[in-house]
């Protein structure tokens, strides 16, 4: 791997690397003039060959969903770009769209000329004002140039970008929530069917992609796919940015290819633990995915199908590293209200479980605790967010994945340091 | 089409039906809140959860659409869908969500205007657990007005959502939303725009909890203390099928009944609470001849004679006066009786109003115009010429009930009578320029048919007990008829008069309590549902 050259973040952090000039001095829109000599279909077909798999969190394939948008409606097909990064530990699109802001902005063209899109969002986090600005200014530049509007770089293809500022609600970063928000509704994800694809956004046909899964397409469209596909495990395929905070002695966003053992960023690529600490659990992908002990975590690498065997997931890849220090019953109830305060409200289970979770880990870390509440967080997790069977999928029990979302870090947490939550219990106290 | 198996039973389904309504068409019981037939769905209360084989999540039945698959992939071989509404998994699925649901609910059932009535405490008992093991504080909230007739109880409150998308799907008016998030959620009207339309008392019947609540309705009685008599709205054309509820002789509440060729789900405010009206008049209830500026009551036989030899004695015609506010049956029953309709007296001067869901309030506030033209016609243009012309001296009047006063043309009228015939239930201004007052019923009294402004009728049935002395409206017009001429046809219940009718307006042949049923029978050769 030592062969690997970065590929999204290859000229971050040179001067005015932000800017169109600079983008297109180092190839920039080479790839949309491209593919606007290029049916629509065989964009697709090549996104889809390249098996980029969403970099968002749930990691479907790209060219699969584009897929899904159908042939024959006569309604208008949007494409939005999600820009609402708000997965906690997670910070990859954000450093993206401010340095390489123009990158995205071609992915984004690519992807909208192959579903046939004419309107375009750029669904953006609202607290990130200073990316927004940038933005703005990217996509007037555009314009200028003919990158946007009206036939764009002389073909006959129209497309026009707005951008939407959220309002810092973590549950518009789901799809679903996002595309009724950008409708100007209260960001309730929405029961499938139907998918986006076929009735999104005003009822139309709409595809949502991550900021970090539009800016890999101009790459696979320059090099081709069995480019991208040789790059990592063929599955889940190419570069990726991962977000390294916590107990790390370099926090910030690595990239590298699929598949890179969590050890060697960990350890070398993000300098180690401060203060030469050991290692105690490591969430792989934001603070939704099942928390891995030192020792899983020392031994797994970085991809989706590796981690889903660990029983996690690789999701947003932002990697949270606890040390030996960290209080884990704390960093559960922490991570438990993080939840409850972002949960939409919409279905029961997540709406009464997460509060229910954040009320009796209270209670325990206040010395509260009773012997039956360490299985009753096991069982309200798995009522929140069902029982976790790797080899059938998951059980979720509500809308959207949020469930999901909360279920798996609390439980994996308790189950993995339960002796930790014992040791809460006033009576375990006595004895010890 | 496509063939279900719903835990033992197959049946043949419509392709795109959900499994929810399959289920609750074929009498299988698949708990649910927030899904509603009248409204779109959103699939959040969680409830309705089955288990559909190939699937590896339990399915919202409210959502699950049961279409034609490919032969290869048909279960057993033969079904399209197979689904498990009674298995392990979905049992202890609701007992998860209802203990959800009940987590920071008060279980204040004995105060509580629903129980009794309530999906919160029927799915408990069939479907939940004995026991609570919450801990924690539950949430607590106080009361809020939504409207001037509408109180939210909060903490009862399971955030279905069924009162926020009937006022922006059905009454179209959208005062109310879903305010803050997750535990802090909470159903909230607009501070400009309190929940005041007239079809926000729907709300309170759709919250399927103790949420909601109509304010007329607080603690005024129990739920199983009261008599539910289905019946129709009286307060205008559309003639809104309505469940009655009363206890003795009083009336407690109204609520809609399901019509889908007259109402649909819900009713309005104005039949609503229109009942009450009746509660505070001065009723009329025994026979009351008129001697000089004052009446004297009577007996029934005195009454009738003496109303008969005075139109015998007045000579010339006697003109009849209906009313679309009485029934089919009463309005018949007069034009038998007198030699012509002078018309009525009752105006169209409401406002209509139509709601996006295609609800209708009619401008007509009187619920029998169609039927009183019917079976009974005779307007006439000009009522005064043709008083002059036909040189009418004595009237007999059916009352509206409604306390109007009397314009030029009906004091004109009034004037040139000889003798005046009111039959009425209350002391209109009418009833006091009366010579003769016969004490009918009042409109939760009467039984009969009406038909509505889109041609179907519909079977009125008495909610509450006769008053005093008064008799059924068609009964006394009988009565006279009979002192009037004796071959006239002795009825012994409403259903004759109603059997007669059909045999004079052939309109109306099959109209019969037996044909009407709930749901009433179009005119127009529609069949009802």
């Amino acid at each position: 791997m030592n062969t690997f050259k970065p590929v999204l973040t290859e000229h971050i952090g040179q001067p005015d690397c932000h800017t169109l000039s600079f983008y297109k001095s180092v190839g920039g829109y080479t790839a949309l003039e491209k593919i606007l000599k290029m049916k629509p279909e065989d964009v697709t077909q090549e996104v889809k060959d390249s098996n980029l798999r969403g970099r968002g969190g749930a990691g479907f394939s790209t060219g699969v969903k584009w897929g899904f948008i159908p042939k024959d409606s006569n309604k208008p097909k949007y494409l939005i770009n999600n820009a609402d990064e708000s997965e906690p530990g997670t910070f990859k699109d954000r450093l993206l769209m401010n340095k390489a802001p123009h990158q995205m902005l071609e992915g984004m063209i690519i992807a909208a000329y192959a579903i046939g899109c004419h309107t375009s969002f750029i669904y953006i986090r609202g607290e990130f004002y200073k990316e927004y600005k940038i933005l703005e200014k990217t996509i007037a530049e555009a314009y200028e140039n003919n990158i946007l509007g009206q036939n764009i770089l002389g073909s006959n293809y129209n497309l026009d970008i707005v951008i939407h500022r959220g309002a810092g609600a973590y549950i518009c970063g789901e799809e679903t929530g996002l595309i009724e928000s950008l409708e100007g509704k209260r960001g309730w994800p929405r029961i499938k069917p139907p998918f986006p694809a076929i009735e999104g956004y005003l009822q139309s046909p709409t595809i949502v992609n991550n900021v970090e899964t539009l800016s890999c397409i101009p790459h696979i469209i320059n090099r081709g796919s069995s480019w991208f596909k040789s790059i990592g495990p063929e599955k889940g395929p190419g570069p990726r940015l991962f977000c390294i905070s916590g107990c790390i002695n370099k926090p910030g966003v690595y990239e590298e290819p699929m598949g890179i053992s969590l050890k060697e960023l960990i350890y070398e690529k993000a300098g180690g633990i401060p203060d030469d600490k050991q290692l105690k659990a490591v969430f792989p992908g934001g603070s939704s995915s099942a928390i891995l002990t030192a020792e899983e975590a020392l031994d797994v690498k970085m991809d989706f199908e590796d981690l889903v065997e660990k029983k996690s997931m690789l999701g947003s890849a932002g990697v949270i590293v606890m040390d030996e220090t960290v209080d884990m019953v704390q960093a559960c109830l922490n991570i438990a209200r993080f939840y409850a305060h972002e949960s939409c409200g919409q279905c029961t289970p997540c709406r009464e479980g997460t509060v229910w979770l954040v009320k009796m880990l209270t209670r325990l870390v206040n010395g509260g605790g009773k012997p039956n509440d360490i299985d009753m967080l096991f069982e309200i997790t798995d009522n929140i967010g069902g029982l976790i069977d790797f080899s059938k999928g998951s059980y979720g029990k509500t809308i959207c994945p949020f469930g999901e979302a909360v279920a798996w870090p609390v439980r994996s947490l308790v189950e993995k340091f339960k002796a930790e939550f014992l040791e809460y219990l006033p009576e375990e106290k006595a004895v010890a | 089409m496509p063939l279900l198996k719903i835990d033992d039973k197959e049946i043949q389904v419509q392709s795109g039906a959900t499994v929810l309504e399959t289920a609750e068409a074929n009498g299988i019981e698949i708990p649910h809140y927030c899904y509603h037939p009248a409204l779109e769905v959103v699939g959040s209360c969680r409830m309705c959860l089955v288990q559909v084989e190939g699937m590896p999540k339990l399915q919202v039945s409210c959502n699950t659409f049961v279409g034609d698959v490919h032969p290869d992939r048909k279960v057993d071989g033969k079904y399209d869908m197979v689904v498990h509404t009674q298995n392990d998994l979905v049992v202890q699925e609701r007992k998860n969500i209802l203990e959800f649901l009940l987590l920071n609910h008060p279980l204040d059932c004995p105060v509580c205007d629903q129980a009794g009535e309530c999906y919160l405490q029927d799915y408990s008992f069939k479907f939940g657990n004995a026991h609570s093991r919450f801990e924690e504080n539950k949430r607590v909230r106080s009361n809020e007005y939504l409207g001037s007739q509408i109180v939210i109880n909060h903490n009862r409150c399971i955030l279905c959502s069924r009162c926020v998308r009937f006022t922006q799907e059905i009454s179209g008016t959208s005062e109310l939303f879903v305010e803050a998030r997750g535990y802090n959620t909470k159903v909230a009207a607009l501070e400009e725009k309190p929940l005041d339309n007239l079809l926000a008392g729907n709300v309170a019947d759709i919250c399927p909890v103790g949420a909601l609540l109509s304010t007329d309705y607080i603690h005024k009685n129990r739920i199983w203390n009261l008599k539910k008599q289905s019946s129709v709205c009286q307060d205008c054309s559309v003639g809104c099928n309505v469940d009655v509820f009363s206890q003795t002789n009083q009336i407690f509440r109204l609520t809609p009944r399901e019509n889908h060729d007259v109402n649909g789900y819900f009713m309005c405010d104005i039949g609503r609470y229109g009942f009450h009206r009746f509660e505070e008049i001065e009723r009329v209830t025994q026979p009351m001849i008129r001697e000089g500026d004052s009446f004297v009551s009577f007996e029934w036989e005195e009454a009738i004679q003496e109303t008969v030899d005075r139109l015998k004695r007045a000579g010339g015609k006697v003109a009849g006066v209906t009313s679309p506010y009485h029934t089919n049956e009463t309005n018949f029953m007069l034009g038998l009786m007198v030699d012509g309709i002078l018309g009525n007296l009752s105006q169209i001067d409401g406002e209509e109003i139509n709601y996006p869901s295609g609800f209708r309030i009619s401008s007509d506030r009187s619920p029998n115009r169609n039927g009183m033209n019917d079976v009974c016609p005779g307007n006439v243009d000009d009522l005064i010429s043709d008083i002059d012309e036909q040189n009418i001296r004595t009237i007999y009047i059916l009352d509206d009930g409604v306390d109007r006063d009397f314009d030029e043309v009906w004091k004109s009228i009034l004037s040139k009578m000889d003798f005046v015939v009111v039959q009425t239930y209350r002391m209109t201004m009418l009833a006091q320029s009366a010579n003769i007052i016969l004490p009918g019923l009042a409109p939760f009294e009467r039984e009969g048919t009406i038909t509505n402004d889109g041609g179907r009728v519909q079977w009125l049935r008495p909610s509450l007990p006769i008053k005093g002395e008064s008799r059924a409206d068609w009964e006394i017009l009988m009565m006279a008829l009979k002192a009037l001429d004796n071959n006239a046809q002795i009825f012994t219940d409403v259903s004759q008069v109603m059997k007669k009718m059909g045999e004079k307006i052939p309109a109306y042949k099959d109209v019969s309590f037996f044909n009407l049923g709930d749901k009433g029978l179009s005119l127009n050769g529609i069949a009802s549902k």
